[in-house]
């Protein structure tokens, strides 16, 4: 017998137990049936998408690496400098000050959607409420706009005599209205928020998702034990969505670290460089200060960062499952 | 084994992707393929404007083709960011445009030179007479050596359709009804300044005097770049410009500008959102009534003349004496190029003359309240307003007042001005550490070119 049949075979039937569904595994293993994992069948089924992913994915990923260490303005001959641009990008102050810009955005591409997903979880989730789907749907319409009109729509609410600050006369609070946008102090929260407002739905979907999971025999059980609202809330649903929650916190980090379209479209990096991301600045290089070879750099730390952030995240859900 | 198994699955994950990446290409090189029996030349551009220049291309580029038989000329508008993200890339294509606009200074024609994606035009240059009709001050701005480090000088590379600079327009109503007399306001900048005070007495609080959407950042410095100009020597901005040796904008008059920029804020005349406004929006407000002065490109005299009909004024920048030089900050249109790899390069010079400088450009584009680059071309008759606008590019042209615009210096400048201009407005930074910054980052720059 060939090694690879004994591991087939052995991953396929371990869960099962030593009962007959083992033997039927072995001889399944033996015909290599299409679809069993290893088999050349299996390879052929997965090519497509691997081949997709090689080309699309992986190739750029490693050709932008490569090109990480590289002068190079896209037009002329490239020239390698080792390590230089890394050396330039570690003690640039604006790419530091673009990654601490990204920190602030956490709090409002990451924090308050899940939080305000959780809130809209528990008001639809704990009774039939008629119209469910309805609310659902109109609730989630902001993360299916694209990103250009969603900047668009907001910069006409922060405008100096937009909605915003006609809603803050209305209430007495005309002192604090402002041209948001163009505030050293707003301008990154008001983007922020327009991140809030784009991500908050995907956390709310993700979540009613996995509220209809849990059993309802938890909420009877806390139910009879008198428990309210809040601790049904805290006892139950909160734990119960664990998984979807370190989904949503991987989705909107990446969302916040990659965020490009939103505050592109409504302040270009600006005032003053106050709102300015590493993907901006990656732009930048890469189509305006022809710098290719840096603007790769800016990627593969974006990528790293990322990289680093999930795999965190990661760590500490997949610890909670085991406890 | 299990090793002979998973290198035969890469074999063919290999084989996939390298059968997946001809067929790609064989399906791209079919479309690409196309053959016309005539020949077409295709040109670039983002004169996209309608009323504007589109309009003037369009109807030029069917007079081509009638004249010359076989001809086809395919003009494809674009946007201006996406025409610099990818003019580079795709000349050096097989398949590229044989004309194609870039954009002066260092950060596009520059890298186009360097990587000798386009022709020098020496040679159609004293054929067409071009440095005759616009003027060697103005055609100064398409020189670059060979290897493009140096510009201003060598070879010139390229030409263009119309004159685009700042000048300042006012609303002759909003004057009269402060009691403002015109001519002392626009004769000199201390008369300038007189008038903006007079009139931020006199006008509500919540209503601006001097017109500014600063939104970029640019558009601050299009408004005080003149004023240097105009208190210092405009030869010593186009220097720094060119990357001259030893050029340097911190300097008495750029810290003498941008003290008043800032003067000028805190005594209220900008528009209490001058740094979310965009230049669009500022055009349309003063359009609309809003503001009595506006430094403004005079690509928006269209938007101006629109919104405020007969109260619409415009003049050059005031000089910094009465009957001092003018200056202002301005260059022309978007630089014409033709690619290296045209087939037909000596009928593309053709066609990019005959859209500058024949008499039937010239009308087509004043008819469209465009400024001919040409400085030969006779003035509009009926029109004051836009005779005015084709007055003030001739003076300024035979002046040699034009500063160029200074994000040529830097691939970099662009951001780094922006930023400068809207932390200056913001009472963010000094007049000197902003002059610091600009100089830091020509210096930067300077360095990668010697």
């Amino acid at each position: 017998m060939t090694s690879h049949d004994s591991t087939t075979s052995d991953a396929g039937a371990q869960p099962l137990g030593r009962t007959g569904i083992r033997r039927l595994g072995r001889r399944r293993a033996r015909e290599r049936a299409p679809g069993e994992p290893g088999s050349l069948v299996a390879w052929l089924f997965v090519l497509p998408g691997i081949a997709i992913f090689a080309v699309f994915t992986m190739a750029p990923l490693l050709y932008a690496m490569g090109l990480s260490f590289y002068d190079w303005d896209g037009l002329t001959p490239k020239r390698f400098i080792g390590l230089a641009n890394y050396r330039e990008a570690f003690a640039d102050p604006t790419i530091r000050a673009t990654f601490l810009h990204v920190v602030e955005l956490f709090a409002f591409y990451t924090f308050l959607p899940i939080a305000f997903g959780l809130l809209l979880t528990a008001l639809l989730t704990r009774s039939p409420i008629r119209g469910l789907t309805f609310y659902r749907t109109v609730l989630f319409l902001p993360a299916t706009i694209a990103g250009v009109v969603v900047a668009q729509a907001w910069i006409w609410i922060y405008d100096k005599d937009g909605p915003l600050n006609a809603g803050l006369r209305a209430v007495g609070l005309g002192s604090f209205a402002q041209a948001w946008l163009g505030s050293f102090t707003w301008a990154l929260p008001a983007v922020g928020l327009v991140g809030t407002w784009v991500s908050y739905g995907l956390c709310m979907v993700l979540f009613i998702a996995g509220a209809q999971r849990i059993s309802p025999s938890l909420y009877e059980a806390a139910r009879v034990d008198g428990a309210g609202a809040f601790r049904e809330f805290f006892a139950v649903t909160l734990p119960g969505l664990r998984g979807e929650i370190a989904v949503a916190l991987m989705l909107t980090t990446i969302n916040a670290l990659r965020s490009f379209d939103i505050v592109w479209n409504t302040t270009q990096g600006g005032p003053g460089g106050t709102t300015t991301v590493p993907s901006v600045l990656m732009y930048l290089n890469a189509f305006t200060y022809n710098r290719v070879g840096y603007a790769s750099t800016i990627a593969v730390m974006l990528a790293v960062s990322i990289l680093c952030i999930i795999g965190v995240i990661q760590f500490f859900s997949e610890r909670g499952d085991r406890r | 084994m299990n090793v002979r198994r998973m290198s035969r699955g890469k074999t063919i994950v290999i084989g996939v992707v390298v059968a997946l990446a001809v067929g790609v290409a064989a399906v791209a090189g079919s479309a690409s393929a196309g053959r016309t029996a005539d020949t077409t030349l295709t040109a670039w551009t983002y004169d996209n404007q309608d009323p504007g220049l589109k309009p003037v291309l369009t109807q030029l580029s069917k007079n081509f083709e009638k004249s010359h038989p076989g001809v086809k000329i395919n003009v494809l508008f674009k946007d201006f960011n996406a025409i610099l993200a990818t003019v580079g890339r795709a000349l050096q294509s097989d398949s590229g445009p044989d004309l194609t606009q870039g954009n002066q200074g260092f950060q596009t024609d520059g890298a186009l030179v360097k990587a000798k994606l386009i022709l020098p035009l020496d040679k159609y240059a004293a054929k067409y007479n071009w440095v005759k009709l616009l003027g060697p001050g103005t055609t100064q701005q398409y020189r670059w050596s060979a290897d493009g480090k140096q510009f201003g000088v060598g070879s010139t590379y390229g030409v263009a359709m119309t004159g685009q600079h700042v000048a300042l327009f006012y609303n002759k109503a909003k004057l009269k009804e402060l009691g403002i007399n015109p001519a002392t306001a626009l004769s000199s900048l201390g008369g300038f300044q007189k008038a903006l005070a007079t009139a931020r007495a006199k006008l509500p609080a919540d209503e601006p005097v001097l017109m500014l959407g600063n939104k970029n950042g640019y558009e601050a410095a299009w408004l005080i770049w003149s004023v240097i100009g105009a208190i210092s020597n405009p030869q010593a901005l186009r220097d720094w410009v060119y990357q001259k040796d030893g050029a340097t904008i911190n300097r008495a008059p750029a810290l003498t500008g941008f003290s008043m920029l800032q003067s000028w804020q805190k005594k209220g005349y900008f528009p209490s959102d001058v740094n979310a406004l965009a230049n669009a929006d500022a055009a349309a407000n003063f359009a609309k009534g809003s503001g009595v002065f506006f430094a403004d490109g005079v690509w928006n005299a269209g938007t101006i003349k629109a919104g405020l009909k007969s109260a619409a004024g415009v003049a050059p920048m005031p000089p910094a004496r009465k009957g001092g030089a003018p200056s202002a900050i301005g260059s022309t249109s978007g630089s014409w190029h033709i690619s290296a790899k045209s087939k037909n390069p000596d009928l593309a010079a053709e066609w990019l003359n005959y859209v500058v400088t024949s008499p039937a450009a010239v009308k087509l584009m004043q008819s469209q309240q465009q400024i001919p680059a040409v400085v030969t071309a006779p003035a509009p008759k009926g029109d004051p307003y836009l005779a005015a606008l084709v007055t003030s590019w001739k003076q300024l042209s035979k002046a040699n007042g034009l500063t160029l615009f200074e994000d040529w210096a830097s691939p970099t400048m662009l951001q780094t001005v922006s930023s400068q201009m809207q932390q200056l407005i913001a009472g963010k930074t000094t007049p000197k550490a902003a002059a610091t910054a600009l100089q830091k980052d020509w210096d930067k720059f300077h360095k990668t070119l010697r």
